[in-house]
């Protein structure tokens, strides 16, 4: 049966703006890389685009900028960089150590009181970024505490939660208690079950998890514009300081190398989930 | 002599205001297979998740060998279960799945393989030890389920609707199956299902239930024979159930004609008379196998030919009797003629009302 909306085989009346959307689709989502890409080459000190010539100097810049013992910028880049690997692995471990339990739990509770609970913990994403930064900001503050690191971990891991969460639960729903079951009347405790049966089956929605705890983690900036310190920063925060006045090329030679590590990350979590874990 | 191996007595369960099942007692033999049988939400997986130590029973007690089992977590219970989604471990082999009792039991290496090598044999799927279970065939997935729940030895194995999802032929094949490995190694084992004609074929026991009750217990044939209710016999072999009453002298007044049977009914008691399809006898009216005394004219309304048998629906008066016939014994009629019913009320029961 040939369905008007689809193009059919000698081209339908739509084809032509399908392929139009596609287009302009796919240059909106690539450009910037492409552009970043293409700038981080440029041999000269503008940054007009295109470049003249090219070059692996900013490159070399990176690099001199993580080798060289700075003085100069009131926290080095290495630091940065640290702090954020840092906090991206402590964001990773607490929301995957958070939401597997609870996933868990939701998958074997009420229809009801699950989706009430998804609801919840979607809340985050639709707060507007801003008023969150501000809102942990003053949170942070009325604490009088000193957080050390971990003022910059607690608003990233409300940030993830809803995407390691519904990974877990995306996994869950695959698995039927009547596998616990079998594992319990074969002779396992209801943790050994857990443990033996239900971990290896959620397994590839939590590194999908995991994996979507990291990058987002690692690539925050709102929230941490609102949190960071002088001794407490992270690498988006870095590069924001060397743009602010005048466009630094180093920093797009950063965010090249940035962008490698996440497509790997991305591509490793498109071969985990195959399917079977959604995104939103 | 009977030795009593699981013993069930009073067991009760509410879900709420809902009771599942209500004063529940039954006795299973050492050895004897046991089916549960029943319409959907009769309370028969329920009284089964009971007996393996999925749901605690609100009131009553259960008994193995002896020993009370009623608060016994599932773990310590040690029955082998095959579930109706069969539950097989989709990150394991074959092997795996089937040893994984034995390796929570700290059963040596060589002790799995071994018995993972018998079980195979016995399901005659060897080779298969190291294949994902994602690579099986529906009937593989549920020989290994199986294999999976005798592999700890277990002193009860308990089925919950297994081979549901099979096609009909696969089905009938496991069923053999099934039967057959029980037998070998002569475990107890108590199986539900929906299915009477399953039902009929693996039990030694057969337990008919609705709305969370045992309505009969006792082997296939005399259950199907003597059904105790209406219930039974129309749920049991799809009976005829006909209203009737009893005239003078305690005879059965059927679809109008007075018979010569005798009901043990007070005279004018409002009866009804479940028949079986194949205990319905036609014939062509006037001719010369026709019995005189207690043929009743009947109009046929439906008939189809199933080869080795035929059914027919066939009405009298505003009465519709169902009727199944051997391939011989089919008279020469189609929709809208008429012929001759006759029934042998020796072969039917009656109740009351």
């Amino acid at each position: 049966m040939k369905t008007a909306l689809l193009p059919g085989r000698n081209g339908g009346s739509f084809t032509f703006a399908i392929r139009l959307l596609a287009v302009i689709g796919i240059l909106v989502c690539a450009l910037p890389v492409a552009i970043v890409t293409i700038m981080s080459f440029s041999a000269s000190e503008f940054t007009g685009f295109p470049p003249q010539s090219f070059s692996f100097r900013w490159y070399q810049d990176v690099w001199a900028l993580f080798t060289a013992a700075d003085a100069s910028s009131a926290q080095s880049v290495s630091e940065a960089t640290l702090t954020s690997i840092t906090v991206a692995v402590l964001v990773m471990i607490i929301s995957t150590v958070v939401c597997v339990p609870l996933a868990y739990v939701l998958a074997r509770s009420e229809r009801r009181v699950r989706e009430g609970m998804e609801t919840l913990f979607t809340l985050p994403l639709v707060f507007p970024l801003v008023m969150l930064g501000i809102a942990f900001l003053l949170m942070a503050e009325s604490l009088k505490l000193e957080l050390g690191i971990w003022r910059i971990v607690i608003p990233h891991v409300a940030l993830v939660l809803p995407f390691v969460l519904r990974n877990c639960l995306g996994a869950m729903s695959g698995i039927h208690v009547e596998v616990e079951e079998a594992a319990v009347s074969l002779g396992a405790s209801p943790a050994r079950a857990f443990w033996d049966v239900v971990i290896p089956m959620m397994k590839p929605g939590i590194l999908a998890g995991l994996i979507f705890a990291l990058i987002i983690s690692f690539n925050e900036f709102t929230v941490t514009f609102f949190m960071y310190t002088i001794d407490i920063s992270t690498l988006p925060i870095w590069m924001y300081s060397r743009t602010v006045s005048s466009l630094d090329p180093a920093t797009l030679a950063i965010s090249v190398v940035i962008i490698l590590f996440d497509l790997v990350l991305i591509l490793l979590v498109d071969r985990l989930i195959a399917g079977r874990a959604n995104l939103f | 002599m009977s030795d009593t191996h699981l013993s069930i007595e009073n067991v009760t369960k509410s879900f709420g205001t809902v009771h599942a099942l209500a004063d529940v007692s039954l006795n299973v033999d050492r050895g004897s297979f046991v089916c549960l049988l029943g319409p959907s939400g009769c309370g028969k997986t329920t009284l089964l998740r009971i007996i393996a130590g999925f749901e605690a029973a609100s009131a009553g007690s259960l008994t193995l060998d002896g020993k009370s089992i009623t608060g016994q977590p599932a773990h310590h219970r040690g029955f082998g279960m095959v579930f109706q989604s069969l539950a097989l471990f989709p990150h394991m082999t074959v092997a795996q799945n089937i040893a994984y009792g034995l390796k929570l039991r700290k059963a040596g290496r060589a002790e799995q393989s071994q018995r993972v090598e018998e079980l195979l044999e016995v399901i005659e799927l060897p080779n298969i030890a190291d294949r994902p279970v994602s690579a099986l065939s529906g009937g593989q997935r549920q020989r290994v389920a199986i294999a999976r729940a005798l592999a700890i030895r277990p002193s009860l194995f308990l089925l919950d609707e297994p081979l549901s999802a099979l096609d009909a032929k696969l089905r009938e094949n496991m069923q053999i199956e099934l039967r057959r490995l029980q037998q070998k190694f002569g475990v107890t084992t108590i199986l539900v299902t929906h299915d009477q004609a399953e039902a009929m074929m693996l039990a030694d026991e057969l337990v008919v239930m609705k709305d969370g009750r045992i309505r009969q217990t006792g082997k296939p044939t005399d259950v199907y024979r003597k059904p105790a209710d209406r219930f039974v016999a129309d749920f049991l072999g799809s009976a005829n159930l006909v209203d009737a009453r009893v005239g003078p002298g305690g005879k059965l007044v059927f679809l109008g004609a007075q018979t010569g049977h005798v009901a043990p009914f007070s005279e004018n008691a409002k009866v009804s008379v479940a028949v079986r399809p194949e205990d319905v006898r036609l014939s062509l009216p006037g001719t010369s196998d026709t019995p005189v005394n207690s043929a009743i004219a009947a109009q046929v309304v439906f008939r189809r030919d199933l080869g080795a048998v035929s059914e027919w629906i066939l009405s009298v008066g505003d009465v519709e009797i169902r009727a199944r016939c051997p391939r011989n014994q089919n008279p020469d009629a189609s929709v809208g003629d008429e012929v001759a019913v006759d029934i042998d009320f020796e072969d039917c029961q009656i109740y009351a009302g």
